[in-house]
């Protein structure tokens, strides 16, 4: 009885083994042979796999920043500011700033930087550059013919040089690896499906 | 004595993976039994796919869990998954996209299969299937006989050499759940019917299966065809589409117009521009088989000297 028992834990091991991927040849050979012809290991993969599945849909778990060595925040601070954090996050990271300088000095230098940017002056086109302020000009100015035709042909100099390099449509730049991914996956449908399921294979 | 192979469904794939995730076709009587078998067999293995094109040998290998039409793959350490419709990439960036699709049922006589031959393989039993094209052996495969997996394919140019064959070693029958990341929470780009008057119902003796919006926005779409047995799909596109990947491409000469061709190890891309449209081509099709497709679909554009000095100076 007792040898009966260490080889059933031997196999249940070598089961665990094969669904992991970690078996050597002569291994594998052991539990592909089993599982062709003993209904004991077949019962203890198909709970094995069982329980695998089981562990695989339990919900993910985040340890909490504050259990981290040495862990800081860093997007999220920049989140905190954008009021971009979700109300799951928000009390974890307010946990954090209330006990750890660092972040809290990191926050203030982050808010600091984002008033200078915002100060920054407004870049504005140079007027020569901005097409409609010249036609408006252009037809203020109806009985100035020298100034509106030379505007004029700013604005159309302009216009051209829009259009032709820069004003059309932007070409569709497409990877070979997505239309390769289309056409494999097309070519694999079976016959008769008309819909999509994803699942584990 | 041959068995015609009657079609049932306009799917393939690429041969080898037609073979192993869709054996789509039905081939009469105890072939379309294997090939069914082939379909929803179950197994892990290593496969190695060479192919030659003229003095250029491609190979890939990759790790493959094959189960109820769908396929984990594994190539170096990036994990993908085909099958039933969906392409999925498991990297760093998980992504993929899920055709929905109605095919329609098309019979053919284009392929019929010899008699099937008991063979050993890897210690297995197996099963030999030649198949036949107008007499020219186009194709061999080794099924196992337990499994029904495609031990190995063998693929045959129009002169019967020996140009693709795909080889499954490490051979388990049976899943590893070797990958970590789950297929289902990716992300996927849903493709639906859609709609063209332009493209032909038959190319070569290749039969339009579907049509799709393509990947390029308006006007542009994806074209799918399939004899049975190889598959390409067409993707007309404005001229304006920069398809990147055919920067170091050779130049194929087919008939008397030149293409931009990349050969892989599993299929051919070639690309072309006619008429205001950029086409690629890309599938398993054999070369006999692209070249008479190529010969039925618009003709590269014979560009001007303008034209010509145009490219040269800005690409």
């Amino acid at each position: 009885m007792a040898g009966v028992e260490r080889y059933d834990e031997r196999m249940s091991i070598l089961l665990s083994c094969y669904l992991d991927g970690e078996l050597d040849r002569d291994e594998l050979d052991i539990v592909v042979v089993a599982l062709e012809s003993d209904l004991d290991a077949i019962a203890e993969f198909r709970r094995l796999q069982a329980a695998r599945r089981a562990v695989r849909t339990l919900p993910s778990l985040t340890v909490p920043l504050e259990l981290v060595p040495g862990g800081h925040l860093t997007e999220e601070l920049s989140a905190y500011l954008d009021g971009e954090l979700d109300t799951i996050e928000m009390p974890d990271v307010v946990a954090h700033l209330d006990g750890c300088p660092d972040c809290r000095a990191e926050l203030a230098d982050l808010d600091r930087s984002r008033t200078a940017v915002r100060a920054l002056p407004g870049l504005e086109v140079p007027s020569f550059l901005d097409v409609e302020k010249t036609v408006r000009a252009s037809q203020r100015r109806r009985l100035m013919w020298p100034a509106a035709a030379a505007a004029g042909s700013v604005a159309a100099a302009a216009l051209a040089f829009t259009i032709g390099f820069g004003g059309g449509a932007e070409p569709v730049s497409i990877d070979l690896t997505d239309l390769q991914a289309r056409h494999t996956a097309i070519a694999s449908v079976p016959s008769g499906v008309t819909a999509v399921e994803v699942s584990d294979p | 004595m041959t068995t015609a192979l009657r079609r049932t469904a306009v799917v393939g794939g690429t041969l080898i993976a037609a073979m192993a995730i869709g054996a789509p076709w039905a081939i009469a009587d105890d072939v379309d039994e294997v090939l069914d078998r082939a379909r929803e067999s179950t197994y892990t293995a290593t496969r190695l796919t060479v192919s030659v094109w003229g003095n250029q040998t491609q190979v890939i290998r990759e790790r493959v869990e094959h189960s109820n039409g769908a396929e984990m793959i594994r190539i170096d350490e990036t994990w993908s998954m085909v099958g039933n419709g969906r392409a999925i990439e498991l990297g760093d960036a998980p992504q993929g996209v899920a055709f929905v699709t109605d095919t329609r049922p098309i019979s053919t006589n284009r392929y019929v299969t010899g008699s099937t031959e008991p063979c050993r393989h890897m210690r297995r039993d197996c099963s030999l299937i030649p198949i036949l094209e107008g007499g020219t052996l186009r194709a061999q495969m080794v099924v196992d006989e337990r499994t029904g997996a495609p031990l190995i394919t063998y693929v045959y140019d129009g002169q019967g050499r020996l140009y693709r064959t795909s080889s499954l070693s490490d051979f388990a029958p049976h899943r590893m759940y070797e990958w970590s990341k789950d297929p289902s929470a990716v992300p996927l780009e849903i493709v639906m019917h859609g709609e063209s008057d332009a493209l032909a119902d038959s190319v070569a003796g290749y039969v339009l299966g579907d049509v799709f919006p393509g990947p390029a926005g308006a006007g542009s779409v994806q074209a799918y065809y399939s004899d049975g047995l190889f598959s390409y799909s067409l993707f007309v596109m404005p001229a304006a589409t920069v398809v990147a990947g055919f920067e170091d491409a050779d130049t194929l000469v087919s008939g008397s117009s030149l293409y931009s061709m990349v050969h892989t190890a599993r299929d051919v891309r070639v690309q072309w521009s006619s008429g205001g449209e950029r086409y690629v081509m890309m599938g398993d099709l054999p070369p006999d088989h692209l070249e008479a497709v190529l010969a039925e679909l618009p003709q590269p554009e014979k560009r001007s000297m303008f034209a010509r000095l145009w490219a040269k100076l800005f690409g």
